[in-house]
């Protein structure tokens, strides 16, 4: 059923679009015919004209030209009409109408459909093209007449009848070009052009009479007196050429009048745009001096207007790139907006990869999918449109009352309405993509203005796109207002406001995307997406170097790949090395393959994360490329798959992309791109990117960005040499880790004389009990050879990874040994586990020049081991933990790492101490926010419950604050260590228990208005009794412990 | 290093002198057996993927063939040593021995880091590997097999160019093989199968029948799968196994009183060897701490998963129900653990022995190659069955002969094989 429809209204479109043919092709017939009279050929097109529309019955034309009015008898004037100037040369010569006389069904414009408003401009453009032609012949049958004029003659006189501007326009040119050519009669002539008429001393007088204005006769003299004087020293050839010359420049003047105009809205650049292609297919040639300049102003009003982005772009883009842009923008009336950050960066990294000279057939080797946008000041005309001018200034508030009242924000958004001519654009829109999912980006202007790159803080969402084209701009209008509502969210304030940009206005344009895919059942997804960085800062092995860049890819939506993930793991793989592979053994391929896929659901017409083994099992076959992405288990390693011998319900496939890496040309290609963009544009980038199985699409590109993946840290110059603990220069990532309170120093020739294997394996053990005991990332790990070996173990700790998972950094020491520096592992055993959870790793060789190893501050701090835990104690002189703030008296440890200079030093610096980063490769800095309110209200809090505890009716003896609250060190997710001496009854605990609950789940949300953090209760609660305080066990180690010593507070001083 | 490190040769080595000492052997038999019989210490040159050269350094021991070729694996370690490489051949030495099969030990190793490698660098070193010492390997003398960071890959890389050497199929010269390439039926069962096997055998020994018996498992990976598959089938029931949760990076415990259903377990596990928490308490299982499985009122405890999990800190956990340990994993108890165990009235199944099912497979494997006649799986898991009975019984009659404990048995009746085998042949 639903089919038949499909196929009628499918008939019916054709239908029409053969009618507008034959209309133009009779208009034309009739418009050549030289039998007839132009009243005749008038008269006659507006009994054609009606056959072209939708309603022919109901359907009237007229043309008005020169006061004559050509109509049909029975012609009425109603309010359904159609119209368009008859323009020759400029001129207007009348106009051409067409009026429904009773009402038909609403369309594109009323009742008549888009493709009709272009059949009555082409026809009036028809029309206005013969009366030219007329023109044209008469003058010529008039020079024919007089034979002996010479042919410049003839179009100086054609020009005095059509266009006296354009003459007087080009006999200024001439005179220009007399004088050029040194012909001193010519210069005589500037004296006309010149208002003052040639008396040079008139500036210097007070003239208090108005110039005389010349007249037109005068401009006829003047320019017949210059084609004479031409005559005498140029020859016909040189007079014709240059004429038509400047005819065919003159006619791009109007672009460059308009451009350079300031302020100038998208409309009037489209429209000016449109008559520039217009002339050009008419044989306009552009020089390319103009060409450029043009160029420039129209990157600057659309793109972006950053210099340094110019200073790029103008190489690359040309002004014929911009006639399928201009069609693609929706703006609101008046506009004057841009497309952004994002938009730009991705047309003009398709630009570069076009017309790079650096790599020849780049531009055959990607798509860029089909993309519209949505002005940035589409947001601002959207909220006067509903009166929302009041959510301009939320931003000003503090940021709870933002957090508080976003969600009030996002439901109005999503409840307003969008100006009509948006709306119709939109719909217009949703036509040209057709019924592929889609998705919605923001794409901030302030991310070029300022140099800073707002990854991640504005919303993108993925649309299915699927259903009625009501339902499916419904959908759409959703997802563009709730894009927009994001602008006002807690976090891309926040941002804004540590870098002083709130004041301006956020401009916000949107970039609406189809979705890079293939249908897989009843999903939609590309068969694999990511991420591609031209750096690479976390290298697995020492063979890869920096410029061998890194992918991060998954199977299915990139959004996976673009942020790191708590539960999963991409595959990575360095283009530069594609074999030196993250992941070896059978056990750490399985261990750290993709598990889940993002796809969009068609039939519910969601966003869905569904397992990988699952959609394998069920559409394993149909999987695009799916012998590119999956390998079979079989035994004890994986295999290559082909799609015809695949058992998806018998064997087990995992993502590898070992089939992409051995047996595509994707990864040379994914590398030429990445490396012409990065010399191109001169700094290091990335890009995302999908393939749908057949072609690669690049879906952005933008300066490779730190924000997510670990930032440079800056290396300070001078660092005095007692503070410096340890210098390192080789394989160095990106990154910074401060106050540092703790380090757990495992000696490495220690830990070589061990001779018994439980003692090795104790190290490690030791290792996993500090990591619970110690502040979470506010320690390091620093010990020999390979952490985490699964080998032989005196080659390093063999720690899991959940014995150092709290740890902030992991420090191996590769010591030389006669001649001979071992191998480390470059946390290879979990590699991905360090990279997702942003634990940093450091190889360190101590004994090479230029590397600073204090060894003494390892050798001789007090080791307090034996404090923390006591039955360690016989480890001592093999784990070292050292209390920095103990040590150095106040002062903590800030590690700093720089892969581009390949440099890391960890100081002693004060706490809190400003530490400089690099921000994005444009080299901003940023300040770390103070850390201080972050504690100040928990212990306030703390002590505010420990004032209303009643000892005797909850039967507790103490209260104890430790860890980060404490500590002063606590930060915007940090939860409360708290440590109750507790002597009551089983039942007081209960009631104790309840009560903390409610402190505990208040706090929490009063946190997470403050700083988005939720951790599901905020108090940490430890108990400990009287027994434990003998013996020493359990968390009673805190009370009076050396290292984070639990501090009492005062309870039930304010019991009512 | 210095030369006090903790060195697994010296480690392996004093564990064959306490076993000499039982023994009573003579000095020179002792000299003999303390120290492999020939070491190869070789370099393979290869071309790297960029064109530059490279030199790998490498090893192979061939510690004792007195009982037939040396089998051991190759493993592809950056921080190999020849003291590693040693303790593990001689290791093998032992264990072909306890379990009876014609063969010496062996182990080998190359020093690279795999995840510095392509694979084709990988192939270009076992092809090296195996140009080196093409004289002095093969079915008949030294055959390898896979190891640490080393697989069937490897292997098939290594057999391809000894054969193309030689020019002619010696499949029998690496095992570990997938069966298309003439690996051998029920390799995947055999460690599980052998584990179940010794435990019949010592229930027979308890008057203990097996129907009606309870175990917990340590780990549900192949050995923990097809160790239960034969218990259930010989009418044990199992109710705990515990598994690593590589989300929440811990380990939990899934109970099911009335005994698990190994089918609906395996539904529920993924490939990366975790049971769905979840999906299990919609199944009726109880979800509880890593370290419950230890704690269950069981016949039997089967440690399967990795080394040093029942030590000093854990004895007095397990229950008082426990009769038999058998260790499926390599080292599950640490020394301390092992020394109050052996006070109690526990009895285990040393390692050493209870997954010696692989190194038996192994044997078969090569067996079938040299014949060019292959079993089907019931065969070969018959055949198991008698070789592990076997082994079962001689280090438990000897354990009871001579009041020892079943580990220190297994060892002396290994070295006295192997001494024996030695005087035979009159070299010592």
């Amino acid at each position: 059923m639903e089919n038949n429809t499909g196929q009628h209204n499918i008939i019916n479109e054709l239908k029409e679009r053969a009618k507008e043919l034959n209309c133009l092709y009779r208009t034309q017939e009739l418009l050549w015919d030289k039998e007839k009279t132009s009243d005749e050929i008038l008269q006659a097109l507006v009994e054609v004209i009606p056959q072209g529309w939708q309603y022919p019955d109901i359907c009237f034309a007229r043309i008005i030209c020169q006061d004559t009015i050509y109509q049909l008898p029975e012609f009425t004037e109603t309010k359904w009409v159609l119209s368009s100037d008859i323009i020759s040369q400029g001129n207007i010569y009348g106009s051409l109408q067409v009026f429904y006389v009773s009402e038909s069904p609403e369309c594109d414009n009323g009742p008549f459909l888009k493709e009709e408003e272009k059949l009555i401009k082409t026809i009036s453009e028809l029309i206005g093209g013969y009366f030219f032609h007329n023109q044209l012949k008469s003058v010529f049958e008039a020079s024919k007449k007089k034979d002996s004029k010479k042919e410049w003659v003839v179009i100086i006189d054609m020009l005095k009848k059509t266009d006296p501007k354009l003459l007087m326009r080009i006999s200024r040119k001439m005179v220009n070009f007399l004088c050029w050519k040194g012909i001193s009669e010519g210069e005589k002539l500037f004296d006309f052009f010149n208002p003052t008429n040639g008396k040079e001393s008139v500036f210097n007088k007070e003239v208090n009479s108005p110039f005389h204005a010349k007249t037109e006769s005068d401009s006829y003299l003047i320019s017949n007196k210059i084609f004479e004087i031409a005559s005498k020293y140029l020859n016909e050839k040189e007079i014709i050429d240059s004429i038509s010359r400047w005819i065919k420049q003159d006619q791009s003047g109007f672009l460059v009048n308009i451009l350079s105009k300031s302020p100038i809205t998208l409309n009037e650049i489209s429209k000016a745009l449109e008559r520039y292609y217009h002339f050009k297919s008419q044989g306009l040639v552009l020089t390319p001096i103009r060409e450029k300049s043009l160029r420039i102003n129209l990157i600057r009003h659309i793109l972006n207007d950053d210099n340094n982005f110019i200073k790029i772009a103008k190489n690359f883009v040309s002004v014929d790139d911009f006639k399928d842009l201009i069609d693609k923008i929706i703006y609101p009336v008046d506009s004057k907006g841009k497309l952004g950050g994002k938009s730009s960066g991705l047309f003009l990294a398709d630009k570069i990869l076009q017309n790079s000279r650096l790599s020849d057939d780049l531009s055959k080797q990607y798509k860029i999918p089909k993309t519209w946008y949505i002005s940035s000041d589409g947001l601002l005309n959207f909220m006067n449109y509903n009166n929302l001018e009041d959510i301009i200034d939320q931003k000003y508030k503090a940021i709870e009352q933002i957090r508080k009242e976003y969600p009030y924000v996002s439901h109005v958004f999503k409840n307003s309405l969008f100006p009509s001519e948006i709306m119709k654009a939109l719909s217009e829109m949703l036509d040209d993509f057709g019924g592929n999912p889609l998705i919605v980006r923001s794409t901030s202007v302030l991310e070029d203005r300022q140099n800073t790159i707002f990854a991640g803080k504005y919303k993108s969402l993925f649309i299915s796109n699927q259903g009625t084209k009501m339902e499916r701009l419904a959908e759409l209008t959703d997802a563009i207002a709730e894009v927009y509502s994001s602008t006002f969210g807690p976090d891309p304030i926040e941002y804004r406001a540590e870098r002083d940009l709130l004041d301006f206005d956020e401009e916000m344009a949107i970039m609406i995307q189809e979705v890079v895919g293939k249908k897989v059942g009843k999903y939609f997804f590309p068969a694999f997406a990511g991420v591609a960085f031209s750096r690479n800062n976390f290298r697995w092995s020492s063979r890869i170097k920096q410029e061998d860049g890194l992918l991060r890819l998954v199977p299915g939506l990139g959004s996976r790949a673009v942020d790191r993930l708590s539960d999963d793991y991409p595959v990575l793989i360095s283009p530069g090395q594609p074999k030196l592979r993250t992941n070896v053994t059978l056990d750490e391929i399985i261990r750290y393959s993709p598990k889940n896929i993002d796809v969009i659901n068609i039939e519910e017409r969601s966003f869905e994360t569904i397992e990988i083994a699952q959609l394998l099992k069920e559409y394993g076959k149909d999987y695009p490329i799916v012998n590119q992405i999956v390998s079979k288990i079989s035994g004890d390693c994986v295999k290559p798959v082909q799609r015809l011998g695949m058992k998806p319900n018998e064997d087990n496939y995992i993502v590898t992309f070992t089939g992409l890496v051995n047996n595509s040309t994707f990864i040379e290609k994914i590398n030429s791109i990445v490396s012409v963009l990065e010399k191109e544009l001169s700094y290091p980038i990335d890009i995302e990117f999908a393939h749908d199985g057949d072609n690669l699409y690049i879906l952005q590109c933008r300066p490779q960005s730190y924000s997510k993946l670990g930032k440079p840290s800056v290396i300070p110059s001078n660092i005095p040499k007692d503070k410096l603990i340890f210098s390192a220069n080789r394989f160095i990532s990106n990154g910074c880790i401060s106050n540092i309170t703790h380090v757990v120093y495992v000696d490495p020739i220690k830990y070589a004389e061990i001779t018994d294997y439980d003692k090795l394996a104790a190290v490690a053990r030791a290792v996993g009990r500090l990591n619970e005991l110690l502040p979470k990332r506010q320690f390091f790990l620093m010990g020999p050879g390979r952490w985490g070996s699964r080998g032989d173990i005196k080659l390093g700790v063999n720690v899991t990874y959940s014995e150092i998972n709290n740890s902030a950094l992991l420090v191996e020491i590769a010591r030389k040994h006669n001649n001979y520096v071992p191998e480390l592992s470059f946390g290879t055993h979990f590699f991905q586990d360090l990279v997702e959870s942003g634990i940093l790793y450091l190889p360190l060789y101590p004994d090479d020049d230029g590397c600073e190893f204090d060894e003494s501050f390892f050798l001789n701090s007090p080791n307090i081991l034996s404090n923390l835990l006591p039955d360690l104690e016989y480890l001592s002189s093999v784990v070292k933990v050292i209390d920095v703030i103990a040590v150095t008296k106040g002062n903590v440890l800030n590690v700093l790492m720089n892969s581009d200079d390949n440099k890391a030093v960890a100081i002693i610096s004060e706490k809190d101490v400003r530490i400089e980063h690099i921000d994005s490769v444009k080299y901003n800095t940023e300040t770390s926010k103070s850390s201080d309110f972050h504690w100040q209200w928990r212990l306030r809090s703390v002590e505010q419950i420990a004032a209303r505890i009643n000892p005797e009716y909850f039967g507790v003896k103490n209260f104890f604050i430790f860890g980060s609250t404490k500590n002063a060190t606590a930060g915007p997710c940090s939860d409360i260590d708290i440590l109750i001496h507790f002597i009551g009854t089983s039942k007081q605990k209960e009631i104790l228990n309840e009560w903390l609950k409610g402190w505990s789940d208040s706090l929490d949300y009063y946190n997470f208005l403050k700083t988005g953090c939720k951790t599901g209760g905020i108090l940490d609660i430890h108990y400990v009794t009287d027994e434990d305080i003998k013996n020493r066990t359990s968390f009673a180690v805190k009370i009076g412990a050396i290292t984070d010593a639990a501090r009492v507070l005062r309870i039930g001083t304010d019991l009512n | 290093m210095s030369v006090n490190s903790y060195n697994l040769f010296q480690t392996a080595q004093s564990q064959f002198d306490k076993a000499a000492d039982l023994l009573e052997l003579n000095s020179a038999t002792r000299e003999f057996l303390r120290n492999p019989m020939r070491e190869f210490h070789f370099t393979i040159p290869i071309h790297m993927d960029n064109g530059e050269m490279k030199v790998f350094r490498a090893f192979r021991i061939q510690h004792n063939d007195a009982r037939g070729p040396v089998e051991g694996g190759v493993r592809f370690h950056p921080m190999e040593t020849v003291d590693t490489v040693r303790a593990s051949a001689m290791w093998m030495t032992w264990k072909t021995a306890v379990v009876g099969v014609p063969l010496g030990g062996g182990n080998g190793g190359v020093i690279c880091d795999p995840h510095n490698l392509s694979d084709f660098e990988q192939e270009q070193i076992c092809r090296g590997w195996v140009r080196q010492l093409v004289k002095n390997i093969g079915p008949n003398s030294d055959i390898s097999a896979p190891d640490i960071m080393t697989n069937s890959q490897h292997m098939l890389w290594m057999l391809d160019e000894y054969e193309t050497i030689l020019g002619a199929r010696y499949p029998g010269a690496f095992t570990g093989k997938p069966i298309e390439m003439g690996g051998s039926q029920g390799r995947i069962q055999a460690t599980g199968y052998g584990i179940m096997i010794a435990v019949r055998e010592a229930l027979k020994e308890l008057n203990i029948k097996i129907n009606g018996t309870t175990a917990s498992f340590q780990g549900f990976g192949k050995v923990s799968y097809y160790a239960i598959e034969l218990y259930q089938k010989m009418g044990g029931k199992v109710i705990c196994v515990s598994t690593w949760d590589n989300n929440e990076n811990r380990s939990f415990s899934f109970r099911k009183k009335d005994g698990i259903n190994l089918e609906d377990l395996r539904e529920i596990t993924n490939i990366y060897g975790g049971i769905n928490k979840d999906k299990a308490e919609d199944i009726g299982y109880e979800v509880l701490s890593g370290d419950a499985w230890l704690e269950q009122e069981v016949d039997i405890l089967v440690p399967a998963a990795i080394e040093n999990q029942i030590t000093d800190n854990n004895t007095d956990k397990i229950n008082k129900c426990v009769k038999i340990i058998a260790e499926g994993a390599n080292g599950p108890t640490s020394s301390k653990a092992d020394a109050i165990l052996n006070k109690s009235s526990i009895f285990i199944i040393p390692d050493f022995l209870a997954n010696a099912g692989g190194v038996i497979c192994s044997y078969f494997e090569q067996v079938q190659n040299n014949m060019n006649y292959y079993w089907d799986k019931d065969e070969v898991l018959a055949k198991l069955d008698v070789k592990m009975a076997t082994a079962y019984a001689d280090v438990s009659d000897f354990s009871r002969e001579n009041k020892l404990g079943m580990r220190d048995s297994a060892y002396v009746i290994a070295v006295d094989k192997v001494a024996q085998a030695c005087h035979s042949r009159g070299w010592v």
